[in-house]
């Protein structure tokens, strides 16, 4: 439902994939961390900067949006992410319109869903709470209740636009590629994970498949809980014993191909800590820390 | 001059870890540069694990013992790690989708030589030269899994090539591909093998794709010994008989050439390919009138000795079209279209009217995304099609309730075991009555007669995991048609096996349509469609392009329209000047016998 602001890292032009029709095309492209870079991640300062300065810059900043509470703090980080995200990437019209009117949408919209769970109870002493927006029967959404939501729907868009920073100008090879040369992340370890993420729209389709071949079984009769959990254990056996067989044969292919026969390997791209990274990393969190003590004194 | 050999095998022995005994067996042989080799053998008998002591796999990654010794340009494979050894050997495995472990086509080809430490600038040059060569150059940028299978096939062997390796293995490349996948590897070998760079060593069961690039046979019998090593159009010519009863298959011409001495047609040399076939009966001033598409003799591609089915009292087969266009139509589509991925998603199938009567045995056919599945999901009820499109036996398989529907239609999927949900064969099979609410004699009694059948009942207690490959299958047909089911879908049943497995089960199919019951099957193997459908309905962008009797759509237009290649026997005959008579001979049944065959 708050998808608007997530689609503008998703790749365009989903539909036209070749092959059979039949092979769960839409489950490879909801999963693809191989999805080719948008055009969104070719301009613009972030795409130019390290992988991890911009998973080390905003991280932080997210465990304090995680714990903070108000609407000042989320309202104001969103804000902020949102100007490095306009600023820094060289997002097509779509994307920013999407951006700019669908997250405060999704906030508001997500401020009422959570708002009618708060208990009248807890927010009673308030001067809003005597502020009703709407009643039904005998219950009263109140303006209380619905800042208590809305200040969690904004902490949710915050993260998900800080973690827009990460996700829009790099991909997950990039990101490999940072953590093996920078991190000293063995590589062995980081392309075998990689490899490994292929498996995932994979296993989605042949779950697909298993699904139907065990309805055509008729296996799909019973109801409740018990049933459903035997159709899974139904499900997983079949599905290791494929996903096992499939990756042994990737391991002998990737053997077979010199993977881990050398202490090291070439890099096509080098991924460089510079100091551009440095400054955004300090700039950000500086920042960020600039506006907390704002919102945290002014909201409070 | 001899060149120093780039592979020297000296008696070399495998055993899996697990094995009762070796398979291969003391198997000896060197290659040379500019060498095509192809390793043939009856299935079982090591030619896979084979390739893999090739580079080292076997004994370094893959648990099993090696005896004997094996040299890649002179290294010792027990003494040199697979990556050392893969400076020298490169290899290209069956399934196309487990060989892909990057983003995009470039990084892939780039994986291996950035594996061997090259600098970044040779790294490029070798993954240029390798995608220019398999013809990918302009897609380097795109993801993988937006190639065919055929392309995804294709960059497997130029990652194979970026390797720079001497020596390149393939173990049955083609064998997930459809006909155009095929052609387009069997392009790209055509140009490594003219160009004598490399030496090739090829594990191929598809010979009519192969035959006319190799130059050297070797031959491994059921136990994994080397029984030929020679050069290959010499063997296949002058030791076909010795081929046949090793259990090894030889191309569709060669066999249709064998089928053809024995009726008194003397075709000499043997032909190999349908080309060199089509030439010697050109040749020839007569010959004998071939049989009607609806003879009684039974020969195929898979099984070529001619054998000779009895009418039935049930249901006689030489005039069994005239009783079934009286009665009432198995399946009945019409306007049937249907989505993939729910209501927004792509229509995969477009407006297909179709009628299967009962006791036909249809093959749906086209080329890879025509929606063949689709269509066959659609009509068995896996996959939903608009209410009141389709009707199957009185009802409407995607709205009846799964007892309704396991009542008349047996749906089997390519691979069984994602059917399989019990943990005994017996449970397994049991299953489908239980569905329909049966008595527990009732129930044993019917499992026991379906063991029987699927000669199974050694195995009532068994995992049905732990099954083998075969027996795997002819417990999914089982399971299928416990119920009574009058009606069976297979989807790709041959799709990666090996030819000995889909001839058993299409051997089987065949007895079961004898039986009565209706067949319907996708597949893009047109020589077995040629040999065993009654009926063809081919397929195009999701449309129907038409459907008729096998022998009428073969000889007409619509296999090529469709974007298919004919099969080899058709493809030989059709070009015929002398022979009129035979351009309709597309299956090996039709081929003359004597009158003494038919045993």
């Amino acid at each position: 439902m708050s998808a608007a602001p997530a689609s503008a890292g998703a790749p365009a032009g989903s539909g036209d994939v070749p092959g059979d029709a039949g092979t769960g095309a839409s489950v490879a492209v909801a999963v693809d961390p191989f999805a080719p870079r948008t055009r969104a991640g070719r301009g613009g300062f972030l795409a130019a900067l390290n992988p991890l300065a911009k998973l080390a810059a905003p991280v932080p900043v997210m465990i304090l949006v995680v714990f903070s509470r108000g609407i000042a703090l989320p309202l104001a980080i969103a804000a902020f992410a949102m100007v490095v995200l306009l600023a820094g990437t060289r997002l097509p019209g779509r994307a920013v319109v999407a951006l700019l009117l669908g997250a405060p949408a999704a906030a508001l919209l997500l401020g009422v869903t959570f708002g009618i769970w708060v208990d009248p109870a807890t927010v009673a002493g308030s001067a809003e709470a005597s502020v009703a927006l709407f009643s039904v029967g005998d219950w009263t959404f109140t303006l209380a209740a619905y800042l208590v939501g809305l200040a969690t729907a904004l902490r949710i868009v915050a993260i998900l636009l800080l973690s827009l920073i990460a996700g829009v100008t790099s991909t997950g090879p990039d990101l490999v590629r940072a953590m093996v040369q920078n991190l000293r992340v063995p590589y062995r370890i980081g392309y075998t994970a990689l490899a490994a993420l292929r498996f995932v729209p994979r296993f989605g389709h042949e779950l697909e498949i298993i699904r139907a071949a065990h309805r055509v079984r008729g296996t799909d009769a019973g109801r409740g809980p018990i049933a459903s959990v035997r159709r899974l254990i139904g499900y997983a056996v079949p599905l290791l014993a494929s996903a096992i067989r499939h990756a042994e044969r990737v391991a002998l292919a990737m053997d077979a191909r010199a993977f881990g026969a050398h202490p090291t390997r070439t890099e096509r791209h080098l991924s460089p800590w510079r100091a551009r990274d440095t400054v955004f990393v300090a700039a950000f969190l500086v920042v960020s820390a600039l506006i907390a003590w704002w919102a945290l004194g002014w909201g409070r | 001059m001899h060149p120093a050999p780039l592979l020297e095998l000296d008696r070399v022995s495998i055993r899996h870890e697990g094995a009762p005994r070796s398979t291969p067996v003391d198997v000896s042989f060197a290659v040379a540069r500019g060498e095509v080799v192809l390793l043939l053998g009856p299935s079982g008998c090591g030619k896979s694990t084979l390739t893999l002591a090739l580079d080292g796999l076997v004994p370094h990654a893959v648990p099993a013992e090696l005896d004997g010794t094996v040299r890649v340009a002179g290294l010792d494979s027990r003494e040199h790690p697979v990556g050392v050894l893969s400076e020298h050997v490169a290899m290209v495995f069956q399934d196309p989708d487990a060989q892909i472990v990057t983003g995009t086509v470039l990084d892939e080809v780039c994986f291996a030589p950035e594996n061997q430490q090259a600098s970044v600038d040779e790294v490029l040059a070798r993954a240029e030269r390798a995608l220019k060569l398999v013809g990918l150059w302009d897609r380097r940028r795109e993801n993988p899994d937006r190639l065919s299978g055929g392309g995804r096939q294709r960059l497997a062997i130029a990652c194979a090539l970026a390797m720079a390796a001497p020596v390149l293995v393939l173990d049955e490349p083609t064998a997930n591909l459809d006909p155009a996948g095929i052609d387009e590897v069997y392009a790209v070998l055509r140009e490594l093998a003219d160009e004598r760079d490399h030496a090739v060593v090829l594990v191929e069961h598809n010979l009519d794709a192969a035959v006319d690039i190799v130059d050297r046979v070797i031959v491994l019998d059921a136990e994994g010994r080397l029984v030929i090593d020679g050069p290959a159009r010499e063997t296949f010519r002058e030791r076909a008989d010795e081929l046949v009863a090793l259990g090894v298959w030889l191309p569709v011409s060669t066999l249709a050439a064998l089928r053809l001495r024995d009726a008194g047609v003397h075709l000499d040399p043997l032909p190999l390919t349908p080309a060199e076939l089509g030439a010697a009966l050109d040749a020839l001033p007569v010959l004998p009138a071939p049989l009607s598409a609806s003879s009684p003799v039974r020969s195929t591609a898979l099984s070529p000795r001619p054998t000779l089915t009895w009418p039935g009292p049930v249901d006689p087969v030489t005039d069994a079209s005239a009783t079934r266009s009286a009665q009432a139509p198995a399946i009945r589509a019409r306007g049937l279209s249907v989505r993939r991925g729910g209501r927004l998603g792509p229509v995969v199938v477009h407006e297909v009217d179709l009628d299967v009567a009962s006791g036909d045995f249809l093959a749906i056919v086209g080329t890879n995304g025509a929606g063949k599945t689709s269509l066959l999901q659609s009509l068995a009820g896996v996959l939903p099609a608009p209410a009141g499109s389709v009707d199957v036996l009185g009802i409407d398989p995607a709205r009846a309730d799964a007892r309704e529907r396991a009542r008349r239609i047996g749906f089997v999927f390519q691979n069984p075991e994602h059917q399989f949900i019990a943990s005994t064969v017996g449970e397994e099979l049991a299953q489908g009555l239980r569905l329909q609410g049966a008595d527990d004699d009732a129930i044993n009694t019917a499992v026991d007669r379906m063991l029987r059948r699927f000669g199974l009942d050694e195995l009532r207690e068994q995992h049905p995991f732990l099954l083998s490959g075969g027996q795997k299958r002819r417990l999914s047909v089982g399971t299928a048609l416990i119920a009574g089911a009058p009606l069976l879908a297979l989807d790709e049943p041959t799709f990666g096996q090996d030819r000995a497995r889909a001839s058993e089960l299409l051997d089987m199919l065949r007895a079961l349509n004898d039986e009565g019951t209706t067949v319907v099957v996708v597949t893009h193997d047109l020589q077995l469609v040629a040999d065993y459908a009654s009926h063809i309905a081919v397929l195009a962008d999701g449309r129907l392009l038409g459907v008729g009797e096998a022998a009428d759509v073969l000889a007409g237009p619509l296999i090529e329209q469709a974007g298919l290649r004919h099969p080899a026997l058709a493809r030989a005959t059709r070009g015929l000047e002398h022979h009129p008579a035979w351009h309709s001979v597309t299956r090996m049944s039709q081929l003359p016998v004597t009158s003494g065959a038919g045993t």
